[in-house]
């Protein structure tokens, strides 16, 4: 499948989640995104997976605790000066899996698209925008490749027998890795420069045309969006 | 008639207290391969930069003389519009590449140079194809070991059919037999295509086999340009280092010294679960500087760090006595001060005065007070060789210390670590001619993940 139809699915399967009502049909979604996560390659999918569903588990355990809602008392806690007495009701208890259900659809739809899209061809695709997409493109790239400075960092420290522990050991890197950043900009900026980056009459190397499944992606996504404005 | 020419070209970079050219003079004609060498800092790429137009346009500073590519002045014809015309290839790999796909990468340039839509395609898994990189093309860049990609990044100029190749230090992150291909596949371009192919190298023995001129540069300034033949009697007696082939490799003298780190057995598998070490064993003694070679991917610098502690063997055993330290490939990672002794003494507990120390030792006194970003790339080397001598190891890894290294600062090294009886040091290198210079036993690890002393 294109990147362009198979964006436009993850984002009509996002949006039919916030737009469902019913907690089965929130769930049913998140867990086909998690199964299209979890076939992504292990060392690439899982700090996206901590941060999807570890936000989503987040947010199901605080909302019982901020929310106040009526409903039937399961556990009565402390009373706390401004906010009062901590309850946990059903009520707020199947609205917070609701919500982290929605979060968790929404995260994995960003982690598939993250995982699974070819983010080059999204930029090829942009036509008339290509100058900023790339921009974005290569914003997003300076995560994982900060991520892997770090990691030098940290074992040029260990090569000279310095563990980086805690928030200090950690504080240190952020100097150099923000310089570091700056020259690696300078220099992508300058190879970019000499391949003819910015010259006028650029093309794009052609593209295969939309297939049954490209079209059918799409349909889907229409679908999802309004079977999730109507009936989930 | 020449392809592009420099005519008394001089330039200081905005804020250099010297000329990084000065004077230059050179023309450069249709298939032929020029090799430009020189010590670090020499201009060498200045050079290379000035013929892509980079110079002044994308560096600012000050510019004087005239350069001309393919009728084209420099001077009003700005690096993108020459693309295409000149392709380069930069130093290090890493920073230059712009998609997250192989073959996207490769496609990137003839898309900017507007080259037919339905060819760019063919063309850049045909430039793949003569760098042997084919396979990668779907690839992602960040899965790609360093060789690889510096084939796919020579591959992304190589699509672009350029009637100027300049290669800065093309073969810096590749094994013997990669390197040769390279150099190879350079020169067939430059006699099938008759592209002008202008390179800098570092481990300039096999360049000086195959080019047909070499140009020398000192300070800046143009000592010596010449065809092979010439260049080989000049540099013979002006810089020795730079046609000697290094020391026999695989002498191996017998040292007595304690046993300093054993790996017995040993395997590692990083996260896709692929063995790139099975059942390997090594054995280094005090007093013994044992060189560690082998194509790209056969897992050296694993091993090294195995025997480092910076990694846990999945299983067999590493045994060590005393301290370890590892020098990293990249000297830019030793940037954590503000000060060069500062730097240097994080190792060594705080103590300035060891770091003080291993500056002197590296050559480095005087510079106690930089900080450690403005020193040149050579003297980052030095920094980081020092911070990891300061803490006083009895087992010393260097993984990769010459990438980059001019042959006359190697021979300072190889020096330096020959005259050190108060450790065991282990040197991953890809160079061949510096392990014959610094070991005393070379260590072959094969693909096939086998080791063999030499």
């Amino acid at each position: 499948m294109r990147p362009v139809p198979a964006a436009v699915l993850l984002f009509g399967i996002a949006a039919a989640a916030l737009l469902a009502e019913r907690t089965a049909s929130v769930a049913v979604l998140a867990s086909v995104l998690l199964l299209v996560c979890l076939r992504a390659p292990g060392a690439r999918r899982w700090p996206y997976l901590v941060g999807a569903l570890g936000s989503a588990a987040a947010l199901l355990l605080v909302t019982p605790f901020v929310e106040r809602l009526p409903g039937v008392i399961y556990w009565t806690g402390p009373t706390i000066p401004v906010v009062g007495t901590l309850d946990v009701t059903s009520t707020e208890l199947s609205g917070a899996v609701f919500n982290a259900c929605r979060l968790a659809a929404v995260s994995l739809a960003f982690a598939a698209y993250a995982l699974w899209l070819d983010h080059d061809r999204l930029v090829q695709a942009a036509g008339l925008a290509r100058r900023s997409v790339l921009a974005v493109a290569l914003a997003t790239r300076l995560v994982p490749a900060l991520e892997r400075d770090a990691a030098g960092l940290v074992e040029a420290l260990r090569g000279r027998g310095v563990e980086p522990e805690g928030l200090r050991g950690r504080a240190r890197l952020v100097s150099p890795l923000l310089a570091g950043s700056l020259e690696r900009s300078l220099n992508l900026a300058e190879a970019m420069d000499a391949r003819g980056f910015g010259r006028a009459g650029a093309t794009r190397m052609a593209q295969p045309p939309w297939g049954a499944l490209d079209r059918l992606a799409v349909t889907g996504a229409v679908l999802a969006i309004v079977a999730g404005a109507l009936w989930l | 008639m020449a392809l592009a020419v420099a005519e008394r070209v001089s330039f200081l970079y905005p804020g250099a207290a010297a000329p990084a050219l000065r004077d230059v003079s050179v023309g450069l004609s249709p298939g032929q391969v020029t090799l430009v060498l020189g010590r670090s800092g020499s201009g060498k790429s200045t050079l290379l930069r000035a013929f892509a137009a980079l110079i002044p346009h994308f560096h600012g500073g000050r510019f004087s003389g005239r350069v001309e590519v393919a009728g084209l002045d420099t001077r009003r014809h700005g690096p993108a519009a020459l693309a295409g015309t000149v392709a380069t290839l930069f130093q290090d790999p890493e920073d230059q590449v712009v998609f997250t796909r192989v073959l996207n990468e490769v496609a990137f340039g003839l898309e900017n140079v507007g080259t037919p839509p339905s060819e760019i395609e063919a063309r850049a898994t045909s430039a793949l194809a003569a760098v042997g990189a084919e396979h990668l093309a779907a690839r992602l860049v960040t899965e790609l070991s360093g060789g690889e990609l510096q084939r796919v990044c020579l591959a992304a100029t190589l699509a672009l059919e350029p009637r100027l190749l300049l290669l800065d230090e093309p073969t810096s992150q590749l094994d013997p037999e990669a390197a040769e291909a390279l150099v190879e596949l350079a020169v067939a371009l430059a006699r099938e295509r008759g592209t002008a192919v202008l390179m800098t190298e570092q481990r300039p023995a096999l360049p000086l086999e195959l080019c047909d001129r070499v140009l020398f540069l000192e300070d800046g300034s143009l000592a010596f340009d010449g065809p092979i033949a010439e260049a080989r009697t000049w540099l013979a007696e002006r810089h020795p280092v730079f046609v000697s082939a290094g020391g026999d490799v695989g002498v191996h003298l017998h040292h007595e010294g304690d046993v300093v780190a054993r790996l017995d057995d040993v395997s590692f598998a990083y996260e896709d679960h692929l063995l790139v070490l099975d059942g390997a064993g090594l054995e280094l003694r005090r007093g013994e500087v044992v060189a560690l070679v082998g194509p790209n991917g056969s897992g050296k610098t694993t091993l090294a760090k195995l025997a480092a502690g910076l990694l846990e063997p999945l299983s067999g055993s590493v045994a060590r006595v005393g301290r370890a330290t590892y020098l990293s490939q990249d000297p830019g990672r030793y940037v954590f001060r503000d000060r060069a002794d500062e730097e240097v003494a994080i190792g060594a507990r705080g103590d300035l005065a060891s770091a003080r120390r291993a500056l002197a030792t590296v050559g480095l006194a005087g510079y106690e007070h930089r900080h450690p970003r403005d020193l040149s790339s050579g003297e980052r080397e030095r920094l980081a060789l020092a911070a990891v001598l300061a803490p006083d190891p009895d087992l010393l890894i260097l993984d990769e210390p010459t990438r980059g290294v001019d042959p006359e600062r190697k021979e300072e090294l190889a020096r330096l670590l020959r005259a050190d009886p108060s450790r065991a040091i282990l040197v991953v290198t890809h160079d061949i001619a510096f392990a014959g210079a610094v070991a005393d036993r070379v260590v072959s690890l094969a693909p096939e993940r086998e080791l063999a002393g030499v």
